[in-house]
């Protein structure tokens, strides 16, 4: 087996789940009660009227032929009709990717800034003063709900100090860094606690590994020691659970981005689960469902790139 | 070994520094990148030329026959204008495009001139066949509001600066349902050439265009250079989508809002606290009421019906729900608005009553019943509350059940309610709207869907649609209100009001009971901040 040997097996399996996710999300929006007609009229709802929705948007069909009807689109790369912005699914969708992608690869970007340093100097002084600290701070700032610490972030940062927008996406690149710095942030924090966690126990594990008493005894400057032999292989711990959590720091932006009001794929999914809009929920349902899989797959591949026994590993 | 390791690990708190630093940086370029929106530069000394709205909802179209989300439609009736306008109170009409118009002695022939001056906001005349086209698309929209014109026989433009509606039959609130939202006059041609792109980048001839439109964040209106009616005082409108109730709040306390939609009722006082700021009710057309399902059998039973209201102290309600911010309920009707039956009182609170009335309808130890409720609608889970204690006095056990929207609606429509809390909010100025919904068993919405039918009811609103005479119309409307007074088949608890968070600095801002502020809006000015 070579190091990436396992990626034609893992490729299949990311069809099969696929396939699996267009099954469960179909049919479990249609169990929900509530119909995009219901939606449609609100309190002006009669039944002569849902009837006449219902015909328009193709509901009125048995589920199994709205079912292929669907995944005859799909493959064809076609995710359906928005029934509330009427437009099609895939362009609503594509207009709301934005400030999600940006908020979780700026609070992954934080998350490494924030939790490295702090992680890997917590476990080479572990029980020192910045272990002592970061315990307690992030220990809080785990157990503080996202849309709490968003709303405490706000009040400081904009309210109070006027040094950041409070809601809103911007415009340019540096326009939109700036406007997600407190949404990243609060992201970022909690997401923080397990990666400075994990680090700091990969550390003292490695640094009482041999071949770092050997490089010392080789006479190697200790500095040099950290950086190339006990900060690589500790960092190497961490990939797997930075993956692994990736995917949890997806779910966390549906709460952020209501907090600061960002147009991305979490508002978007909630408001079109209310709007029972079924074909931009099952679109950004697979959307992340892809997102986790490929990640997890990037984690493996990365790990393996970094470590050629993993590759091995899962590859067996 | 860790011992040696320790007496060599000096200098790397660098890491700790490099992090801060990148923070920092990121920050700083950020600031110079993308400034922050500049609430507009003041067109005189004083005043600002932006106007800041936050809204808690997302629009849902800005295509005038769809929508059906209320702030999508108080936002459209600025962008269209129609044949005449609800005025500021919500009981009367005023002239829009149509200048004056004439109804045949009949009351079958409607003759409208338009005014000549009107233009579309890309310098387009507005024409009579512009606003035949526009009803009658919005009348042929399938699950759209065509059946308020059911009426209506033909739409014809004999020539370009007058329209005829003829009917097949007498159509009392044919006036107001033109005044509505759905009947917004479109341009024609290019909405027949674009089709629904239009509504991306809307053309009307209301007192403002759209110059930037997503529907989930931002919406960005600039006043209409070739509007004929008052010209507005504010250049610019920013409508912000901002859903969370903590966030809007917080964007009026630091001024990036002027006006914030629906502050929670929870964060009223901390708002009138500040000296900058306040809290605005404006007496709107809703009506909160508990529906009770005759499928369940003991709301069947009149005196059951009765009983419930005796055993209810309104008075609890508005204080706790709505923190006082509201009006008991009496009549069905909403209490800002025509041929109100202003002689109707709310049911006293009466418990002993209610207990005598249960004892005779055959339920002298009460029931069990369940209420449903929406899930996040804060004052309404408080009323839940309330009316859990207050019927557990009278003998009836009630378990709440909380849904998310649609799925509570979906239950209370179709019959699976036993009791459900929902409200109402009117679209015209016309009462026939609210009677066909709440009182005519065969109007569409099982008199808002409690199932109850009663015959003279469902006649008094087909003759109160047919009645030109408003006196007479009045007698009618009174006498539907009374029959359903006492039949209850719904609970009506009370009437709230719109709630807008607006600072000191916004002088004029103005809601009609129907909630538009559209006319507000022309004459409003926003004092520097």
């Amino acid at each position: 087996m070579t190091r990436f040997g396992m990626l034609p097996r893992r490729l299949v399996h990311l069809v099969i789940i696929v396939f699996g996710i267009t099954v469960v999300t179909f049919f479990l929006l249609r169990l929900i009660p509530g119909d995009p007609a219901l939606a449609i009229l609100g309190s002006n709802y009669t039944h002569t009227r849902a009837v006449a929705i219902d015909n328009f948007l193709g509901l009125n069909k048995p589920i199994w032929t709205q079912y292929g009807v669907y995944m005859d689109r799909l493959f064809h790369g076609n995710m359906g009709f928005s029934f509330f912005y009427d437009e099609s699914a895939t362009t609503v969708i594509v207009s709301h990717i934005a400030p999600t992608l940006y908020l979780v690869c700026f609070s992954a970007v934080l998350a490494a800034l924030i939790s490295f340093p702090v992680g890997f100097i917590a476990g080479i002084r572990s029980s020192g003063v910045v272990d002592q600290i970061s315990r307690v701070f992030f220990t809080l700032s785990f157990a503080m709900p996202g849309f709490w610490l968003g709303i405490i972030l706000l009040l400081i940062f904009s309210v109070h100090i006027h040094a950041f927008p409070l809601s809103g996406f911007g415009s340019g690149f540096f326009g939109h860094l700036y406007y997600l710095f407190l949404p990243a942030l609060t992201i970022a924090l909690g997401f923080s606690t397990v990666l400075v966690r994990s680090l700091r126990a990969a550390t003292i594990t490695t640094l009482q590994a041999e071949f770092v008493d050997t490089a010392l005894m080789k006479g190697i400057k200790y500095r040099q020691v950290l950086w190339r032999h006990v900060f690589r292989n500790s960092v190497l711990a961490v990939v797997a659970v930075f993956g692994v959590n990736l995917a949890y720091l997806i779910s966390g932006t549906v709460l952020v981005e209501n907090v600061f009001s960002l147009p991305g794929l979490g508002t978007l999914l909630v408001s079109s689960v209310s709007d029972r809009d079924y074909p931009v929920v099952q679109g950004v349902t697979l959307l992340f469902a892809v997102l986790i899989v490929v990640i997890n797959l990037l984690t493996d591949v990365v790990q393996a790139a970094l470590d050629p026994r993993v590759g091995q590993e899962i590859g067996e | 070994m860790n011992r040696a390791i320790t007496t060599q690990r000096r200098s790397r708190i660098v890491g700790a520094g490099i992090a801060a630093l990148a923070v920092a940086v990121v920050a700083g370029c950020g600031s110079s990148g993308g400034a922050a929106p500049s609430l507009g530069t003041g067109s005189s000394a004083q005043n600002v030329s932006t106007l800041v709205i936050a809204n808690a909802v997302k629009v849902d179209t800005l295509d005038p026959e769809a929508n059906s989300v209320n702030e999508s439609i108080w936002l459209d009736q600025n962008l269209y204008s129609r044949l005449l306008q609800p005025n500021s109170t919500g009981t009367g009409l005023l002239p829009d495009l149509a200048s004056s118009w004439k109804i045949a002695s009949d009351g079958l022939t409607y003759t409208f001139s338009l005014r000549a001056d009107a233009k579309f906001s890309n310098g387009t005349p507005v024409t009579a066949s512009d606003v035949v086209y526009s009803i009658k698309r919005s009348r042929a929209f399938s699950g759209g509001w065509g059946f308020l014109l059911t009426a209506v026989k033909t739409i014809t433009a004999p020539d370009a600066h007058t329209v005829v509606i003829t009917l097949s039959e007498p159509h009392a609130p044919l006036l107001a349902d033109l005044a509505m939202y759905a009947y917004s006059v479109v341009p024609a041609k290019l909405v027949q050439s674009q089709g629904s792109k239009f509504f991306q980048h809307p053309v009307g001839s209301g007192p403002f265009m759209v110059t930037s439109y997503s529907p989930d964040s931002e919406v960005d209106l600039a006043v209409n250079p070739y509007f004929y009616g008052t010209k507005p005082k504010i250049k610019k409108v920013r409508v912000l989508i901002v859903p969370n109730d903590n966030t809007r709040v917080l964007m009026l306390e630091s001024k990036k809002a002027d006006i914030i939609e629906n502050p929670p009722g929870n964060l009223i006082q901390q708002i009138d606290a500040n000296p900058d700021l306040n809290v605005k009710l404006f007496p709107s057309t809703r009506v909160d009421f508990v529906q009770l399902d005759e499928h369940f059998k003991p709301f069947k039973s009149q005196l059951v019906r009765e009983a419930l209201n005796y055993a209810i102290n309104r008075k609890s309600i508005v204080q706790l729900a709505y923190q006082g911010h509201a009006t008991a309920g009496a009549s069905f009707m909403p209490y800002k608005m025509q041929y109100f039956d202003d002689s109707i009182s709310p049911y006293p609170y009466n418990p002993t009553k209610a207990k005598q009335l249960l004892a005779q309808a055959g339920y002298p130890h009460g029931f069990n019943a369940f209420l449903i409720t929406v899930s996040g609608d804060v004052a309404g889970q408080a009323e839940a509350i309330v009316l859990k204690s207050e019927l557990a006095s009278v003998g009836i056990n009630l378990s709440i059940q909380s849904y998310e929207l649609l799925t509570a609606y979906n239950k209370e429509d179709n019959g699976h309610s036993e009791m459900g809390e929902r409200y109402w909010t009117n679209d015209i100025i016309d009462p026939d709207e609210v009677a066909t919904f709440g009182a005519d068993c065969q109007g569409g919405a099982n008199a808002f869907n409690s199932y109850w039918c009663n015959s003279q009811a469902n006649s008094l609103v087909a003759k109160a649609r047919a009645e030109l005479n408003s006196g007479t119309r009045q007698q009618m409307y009174n006498q539907i209100q009374q029959i359903v007074y006492q039949q209850s088949p719904f609970i009506v608890t009370d009437y709230s009001p719109y709630r807008y968070g607006v600072g000191d600095w916004v002088h004029g801002f103005q809601v009609t009971p129907l909630g538009n502020y559209d006319l507000s809006l022309e004459t409003l000015t926003v004092g520097s901040h």
